[in-house]
């Protein structure tokens, strides 16, 4: 029994060493410096960044119009699947599947656009801190648009 | 040692268990339900001294055309021409209305953003555009020059342009938009750049809320087919919900917009369009190029324009309405490049000819890579 109880502990222990270790270098992850909360450069909106495995997913978290002229809240009214235009916006993943690249790069995800239900290509380009150069473009780089992201504070208060 | 063992393969077992949940939590998955969105009301930057500025586009404007290819086509009219008033002081007779039976040619650009920050927006563009005339009766040496020339060389325009939009903060912005255009009867190669012309507009303006744009400035134009300097109105607004709109560069373009949805888009207005066009290549027996003559077209088109998505950012635009000749007129360069007369209130010398121009129907289709 004493030798169970050992063998037990020993596992849990080593357990949970490895996880730690895993933990540690998620958290070391620099490509978590996306995580936090942005503002898109007309200031209608606020986006909240999170890693889903190893990749970057931006939801709308704050619209500077809520809701519609008939006070419902704004819906994905301009989403080429009719299905989809009940979708409330706020809530809405509108950056998905970026992947760190190093350098203080973001790519390979996509950037829906609510205002014509469009989605783009996109990188996401790191320029300091506190500032995300967020470019969407049509096949190649070049053929695109370039908006400014700026960090914003987190929430003082905790989710209820 | 039993109690030890167990309290800590329950430390353990809980420690471990601890980080999964965390893990879980990164991946958010949370109902909308558990989420208080008045946590993300009041967020300051994180770095305070950063400022907001005026976005260039306003919410529901139709779509910048990155990339353009279109067919142009006038259908049949008339040109009257009195005489024509050569260097030495002879006159060439003029004649009576010839048909053409159309006007057609390939209108294509591109405009490209080099810079595109939230404080500094700028784009370079070219065109190219050809417009071949289609007589009834080819016109020939005994006709007046200018139906000849028109009929065996027709008119086009390439040009270059840029375009500046510099916003000074959240409300004010400043826009600046210039173009050197190479316009003549000149056919495979391009004229000396002498005969480029250079237009170019800035404007001061503000944008008020999301839905609404305005500005004002001054323009050195050729839009009426000679050099002029005008007052330039900029407006742009967008309805509350979405569906009606005004794109305005007054006086060169005023449309008003009803969106049927975001890739759906139908506008009534008219452009004013025109040019000064070097009358270039030589005929036969007759040396044009030492004439220093040039073609003031300018032209009003009232139009229905329909605007649309084919696939993702391919877009189409059809267009038809009317074409009101405004200026048709032949000018001799005796001293600099241009004539300026602020039309007519200053003193200036007369045309070398005067045309006159029915006015036909035409269509444009085009087919447009828009701006994400």
């Amino acid at each position: 029994m004493l030798r169970k109880l050992t063998f037990l502990a020993v596992s849990a222990v080593i357990a949970f060493g490895t996880l730690s270790f895993d933990l540690q270098q998620e958290s070391e992850n620099p490509g978590d410096r996306l995580v936090g909360i942005w503002e898109p450069s007309n200031g209608r909106s606020r986006i909240k960044v999170d890693r889903i495995g190893n990749k970057y997913y931006g939801r709308v978290v704050w619209l500077i119009e809520a809701n519609d002229a008939d006070g419902n809240p704004r819906t994905d009214i301009n989403n080429p699947n009719p299905d989809l235009r009940n979708v409330p916006l706020r809530g809405f993943r509108m950056c998905k599947d970026f992947v760190y690249q190093g350098d203080d790069t973001w790519s390979e995800g996509t950037l829906y656009d609510p205002n014509n239900g469009s989605t783009y290509s996109g990188t996401i380009k790191m320029r300091d801190d506190n500032t995300l150069d967020m470019r969407g473009y049509i096949g190649v780089e070049a053929i695109g648009r370039t908006d400014v992201w700026k960090r914003l504070k987190m929430p003082s208060k905790k989710k209820k | 040692m039993l109690r030890n063992l167990l309290k800590l393969t329950t430390a353990a077992i809980v420690l471990t268990s601890t980080p999964i949940f965390a893990q879980t939590e990164t991946e958010s998955t949370d109902s909308f339900d558990d989420i208080d969105w008045s946590l993300y009301d009041d967020l300051g930057f994180e770095d305070e001294s950063i400022k907001r500025y005026a976005n260039a586009k306003i919410e529901g404007l139709s779509p910048a055309k990155l990339i353009s290819f279109g067919y142009d086509f006038q259908g049949p009219y008339t040109i009257a021409s009195e005489d024509m008033t050569l260097a030495d002081g002879t006159t060439i007779a003029g004649s009576e209305a010839l048909q053409v039976n159309s006007t057609a040619g390939i209108r294509a650009g591109f405009n490209l953003p080099v810079v595109s920050q939230t404080n500094l927006v700028w784009q370079m563009g070219a065109n190219y555009w050809n417009t071949s005339y289609n007589y009834a009766e080819a016109p020939t040496a005994s006709d007046n020059p200018l139906h000849q020339t028109l009929s065996e060389h027709g008119l086009r325009t390439s040009g270059v342009n840029t375009t500046i939009y510099k916003p000074l903060d959240e409300e004010q912005f400043i826009l600046f938009q210039g173009s050197a255009d190479m316009s003549g009867t000149y056919g495979s190669s391009l004229m000396p750049a002498q005969y480029l012309k250079y237009s170019a507009a800035v404007l001061w303006g503000k944008r008020p809320t999301e839905k609404k744009q305005w500005a004002v400035g001054v323009a050195r134009t050729y839009r009426v087919g000679e050099l002029n300097y005008i007052p330039v109105i900029l407006y742009n607004k967008t309805s509350a919900n979405n569906k009606w709109g005004t794109e305005a560069l007054f006086p060169a373009r005023v449309h008003v917009r009803r969106t049927i949805n975001p890739r759906n888009m139908v506008f009534l207005g008219y452009e004013l369009q025109g040019q000064s066009f070097r009358m270039y290549e030589n005929l036969p027996g007759f040396d044009i190029r030492d004439e220093d003559l040039e073609i003031r077209r300018g032209e009003i088109r009232l139009r229905a324009v329909y605007e649309f998505s084919l696939k993702n950012f391919i877009w189409m635009s059809v267009q038809a309405g009317y074409r009101i000749n405004y200026r048709y007129d032949v000018d001799r360069l005796a001293s600099g490049p241009d004539i300026y007369r602020a039309f007519g209130l200053l003193d200036s010398p007369d045309y070398a000819q005067i045309n006159a121009l029915t006015n036909p129907f035409y269509v444009n289709v085009s087919v447009n890579l828009v701006s994400p």
